[in-house]
């Protein structure tokens, strides 16, 4: 009995929320709408750089496609006045996760970066994950992918090729941030300065409309952007606490 | 006409089927997985001996495996590495009249890997030989042995043990070696 009651009390004491409030960095992410042109090259370079596969016509016919990062566009107007707002949407690492309290295994939880991590091989694939996250942006494997030759041969190595029967998403390009905090123990320092992180859709961003840094640093790029008077998160009503914070389209004639 | 055995056996077919389906299961997967237990020792295609090299001559770890030293993987010294003494030393042994052969062909020796990690694991040799571990901490006693044996489990356990041990900072967080 004590035996039970010793692996609930460790299991609420997970479970509560809050168990992750002392955050090492705070990796943060904002999108400014005003400089998005609905490009889709974050999309691209996401794709390039975490191994997603392609899944084919046949799976996306049946909602199985896979895109860590997608461009959301909403069209308003008629015809021939018709205005476009595009939104990318992506994992937004959100500080009170729908998606962790749900994993029965534990999969994904929120690490001391802010980071809300997916672990690949401790997956079982429930998709109850999927389920809660508002944002949709958590996808899965229904399928092992293969890569024609000589396709296999752009795959990045510092990213695990997901199996069959996993779920995945967007990691802020966890690999980068390792690397980085790799460099900065090789120079001495135990801290990644800013800028030295850049996501793959950041990197590639030709208008500059996403910028990737560290919140809990006062003067990173990320912090700047969050004072903006136009910043705020996807569904705030829902007290997910994203870490994306989108700084909203100036209009014309508003 | 006395009893007959056939109907017995049309009962029995499907089991036998069964343990034959379950046997060689267990056999695919013992082989299978055999490079993945500790204690085993491939055969190389060259018989190299780390005890001559690492033991009797002293030669350190990281003169032919350098890469550690500053990439994830460890590596496999090339061919051009072993020339690079054996155009002077022991010519004349057969073994290293294998590796000149190789070496005039213009072809990597095709070395078994014996620690082999899955690929959703991400171990950095780098940061391991910075921090100063030896290499026998997880390879074991590699200078004596004449064809290397797998000595660590290499499972997680193992990893999280010596994280947790040494105190490194955040070392327990999945996303330190799962990405």
């Amino acid at each position: 009995m004590s035996l039970i009651d010793d692996f609930l009390a460790r299991w609420r004491e997970y479970r509560a929320p809050g168990y992750y409030e002392e955050f090492d960095y705070h990796w943060t992410m904002t999108v400014d709408l005003d400089r998005c042109t609905g490009c889709e090259a974050c999309v691209t370079a996401c794709q390039a750089e975490n191994n997603t596969p392609i899944v084919g016509e046949e799976a996306i016919a049946r909602g199985r496609h896979m895109q860590w990062m997608r461009i959301e566009r909403y069209w308003e107007g008629e015809y021939p006045d018709v205005k476009l707002r595009a939104i990318p949407m992506f994992c937004q690492h959100c500080d009170a996760a729908p998606c962790e309290t749900v994993c029965p295994v534990s999969a994904t939880y929120h690490n001391q970066d802010g980071l809300n991590a997916q672990i690949y091989n401790r997956c079982i694939g429930t998709r109850s994950c999927a389920v809660y996250c508002p944002y949709e942006v958590r996808y899965f494997n229904y399928n092992n992918h293969h890569w024609d030759a000589p396709l296999e041969q752009q795959l990045n190595p510092d990213v695990s090729v997901r199996e069959k029967g996993v779920m995945e998403k967007c990691t802020f390009c966890i690999q980068r941030i390792r690397q980085a905090k790799d460099a900065a123990k090789d120079d001495g320092r135990r801290r990644v300065q800013d800028g030295e992180v850049q996501p793959a859709c950041v990197q590639t961003c030709p208008t500059e409309a996403l910028v990737f840094g560290d919140r809990k640093d006062p003067e990173s790029g990320v912090s700047q952007m969050l004072g903006n008077e136009r910043a705020y998160t996807v569904l705030e009503e829902l007290n997910t606490d994203p870490s994306v914070v989108y700084l909203k389209k100036v209009e014309a004639d508003a | 006409m006395g009893v007959s055995i056939v109907p017995t056996l049309r009962v029995l077919k499907p089991a036998a089927m069964m343990v034959a389906v379950g046997f060689v299961g267990l056999l695919i997967g013992y082989f299978a997985n055999a490079a993945f237990f500790p204690g085993t020792t491939p055969v190389q295609p060259i018989e190299f001996s780390h005890a001559v090299h690492a033991g009797d001559y002293e030669i350190p770890c990281l003169y032919c495996h350098t890469e550690a030293r500053r990439s994830p993987s460890a590596g496999v010294p090339s061919v051009n590495k072993c020339m690079g003494c054996h155009a002077i030393v022991a010519t004349d042994s057969p073994l290293i009249r294998e590796v000149a052969r190789y070496y005039e062909n213009n072809e990597p020796i095709p070395w078994v890997k014996i620690h082999d990690l899955p690929d959703f694991v991400h171990f950095p040799h780098k940061r391991h030989v910075a921090a100063g571990l030896e290499c026998q901490e997880c390879h074991g006693p590699v200078e004596t042995m004449d064809r290397v044996t797998r000595m660590a489990p290499n499972e997680m356990g193992q990893c999280l043990t010596c994280h947790r041990d040494s105190e490194v900072e955040h070392g327990i967080d999945c996303l330190t070696c799962h990405k």
